[in-house]
């Protein structure tokens, strides 16, 4: 992963914030670790957890990290760094009513989560936060797990600007 | 005005060591067929993907000032086909009346190597496909006749274009297949999610004669095949994610496949194939494989840190070359002594000599900012 983790460096350019999140992946790695051995009791004073009231959150981490549980096949740019959030769209653009999944394992509880990446279009690239990952990723031939294509479909244009992902539920294990 | 006319005097007729006027107005050209070391960087302009273009760039310079020999533009990650029996290169493209919005126009440009300006374009149906490049968006059959152009809207057809004659001729579908692997003469194959093979045999006027399906070959979801195929001699090489080899026939009427052969072989490590661009080959018929140790689920789009070289016919390695930086995409130039062309995870293009395997220089400067496929110049 450390080669990947390079050419992301590269396409994100050196913001200060990304240099803070890629100096920090390896700590919030750590911390995810100890999270899933020591369970929901020790569950951790991680950012999203911190906002919460619930005393067992549903998630842990840092949604601008391409590290985040709910990215594990997603290929474009946050729509968390654009303007948007993970699962809403920056102001101005379309979401794509058709899209690729993953199936991404949420550290928190240990679940499977089918995750849906719907773009955001009508724009140019938003040029932030560049991720790619690819677990359950698969060729274009097999469209629905493919990351690959511009899922900027069904839409009034076709311009990609970035990706949410999206939870619709779990998945049958 | 007499000064104006001292002046004009005094440019007209320059003294000893003084540089003299030089006419205005005047446009490089290129030769028709591009030297055997030129190189076509495919930028896909990720960042700005209006803006997309092709830079020609003479791989055995070490000046970057003048190692760039030209550009033309490929609007919105666009598909090119470099054309073997003519000095064109088409270019798939799709633009929008007020730039990222309005009307959606989609076109095969023609593309003059000499001017590297349109000489043609033709207008196909809205739908091409736009997706991370591959060599199997665009091709073209019939002694390169017609020119066929993927759709995915997501349904999936495939454009068919007469380029002689400049104009569409109609569309295919394709249900539940995807991308154009050429037939000989006038037919194309797709892969298909079943795990099938399906062909399609053109009448003269593009339309389609006949298909066909071969039995299922593969499987779409465990250890698939990458749909990125080395093609030698007709025959089209898919390598699996695990580090199969399939080969499918494509000279004949319909796709014969036939057995598959291991990458890997003993090699410890576990090393996969990977990257955006992961095959090549040369103009010996040797095919190249961007390859990365430590292989994982998801692994198969890594930057590679070795480019392993095959005998397709022994099935048998016969080099493996190691990169001095990874890289996400290959290519290889067409010429008898070519060189391995590898975009670094800095985005870079660094330039490795086959027979030696020695990292030759990096073609830095040259404008591209995603080179996402390497062309060999024709």
């Amino acid at each position: 992963m450390k080669w990947l983790d390079k050419w992301l460096d590269r396409s994100a350019e050196s913001t200060a914030r990304t240099i803070a999140q890629r100096t920090s992946r390896r700590g919030f790695l750590g911390k995810l670790a100890g999270v899933v051995a020591g369970g929901a009791a020790s569950v951790p004073l991680l950012p999203v957890a911190r906002a919460q009231d619930n005393p067992a959150p549903q998630e842990a981490g840092d949604p601008a990290s391409c590290e985040y549980w709910r990215y594990c096949a997603i290929d474009g740019f946050l729509c968390g760094c654009c303007g948007g959030s993970m699962n809403s769209c920056p102001p101005g653009t379309e979401m794509s009513p058709i899209t690729w999944i993953g199936t991404c394992t949420n550290p928190v509880d240990n679940r499977n989560y089918i995750i849906s990446y719907n773009d955001c279009c009508g724009k140019s690239s938003c040029g932030n936060c560049l991720c790619q990952r690819n677990e359950g990723d698969r060729p274009v031939y097999n469209p629905r797990v493919a990351n690959d294509l511009n899922w900027c479909l069904g839409t009034s244009n076709n311009s990609y600007h970035c990706s949410t992902a999206i939870v619709i539920g779990t998945a049958l294990d | 005005m007499k000064k104006l006319a001292l002046f004009v005097l005094l440019a007209a007729s320059p003294a000893f060591g003084q540089i003299g006027p030089e006419p205005t107005g005047q446009i490089g050209t290129l030769p028709a067929s591009y030297p055997g070391h030129w190189v076509l960087l495919q930028d896909g302009a990720f960042f700005h993907m209006n803006n997309g273009k092709i830079i020609v760039v003479d791989a055995d310079s070490d000046d970057p000032a003048t190692r760039v020999k030209g550009m033309f533009d490929a609007s919105f990650i666009a598909q090119m086909y470099q054309a073997r029996t003519k000095s064109e290169i088409y270019i798939a493209e799709t633009f929008y009346s007020r730039g990222t919005r309005g009307e959606r126009t989609d076109v095969i440009t023609i593309y003059d190597k000499v001017n590297l300006s349109p000489s043609g374009e033709v207008v196909i149906p809205p739908k091409r496909i736009s997706g991370m490049p591959t060599y199997y968006h665009l091709q073209a059959v019939d002694n390169e006749r017609l020119l066929l152009a993927y759709n995915f809207t997501p349904a999936t057809s495939v454009s068919v274009v007469d380029i002689d004659s400049r104009e569409f001729l109609g569309e295919i579908p394709i249900p539940g297949c995807s991308l154009i692997y050429p037939m000989a003469g006038r037919a194309f194959a797709s892969l298909c999610t079943d795990g099938t093979m399906m062909s399609v045999q053109l009448d003269e006027n593009g339309a389609q004669a006949s298909s066909a399906r071969t039995d299922v070959f593969f499987d779409a979801n465990n250890d698939p095949l990458m749909e990125k195929a080395a093609m030698i001699d007709s025959v089209a090489y898919f390598p699996s994610f695990l580090g199969r080899v399939v080969p499918v026939d494509l000279s004949g009427d319909e796709p014969v496949v036939g057995d598959e052969w291991s990458l890997i072989g003993d090699e410890e490590g576990g090393w996969r194939p990977g990257g955006l661009a992961v095959t090549g080959t040369d103009a010996a018929g040797r095919m190249y494989v961007l390859m990365h140790p430590e292989g994982y689920e998801g692994s198969h789009k890594d930057p590679g840190v070795e480019v392993w070289v095959f005998d397709v016919g022994s099935r048998q390695r016969v080099d493996r070359i190691a990169l001095d930086l990874p890289a996400i995409s290959i290519g290889i130039t067409q010429d008898d002594d070519p060189l391995l062309l590898a975009t670094n995870i800095n985005l870079e293009v660094d330039v490795y000599d086959v027979a030696s395997g020695a990292h030759q220089r990096t073609l830095s400067g040259t404008g591209a900012q995603t080179p996402f496929l390497l062309h060999g110049g024709l």
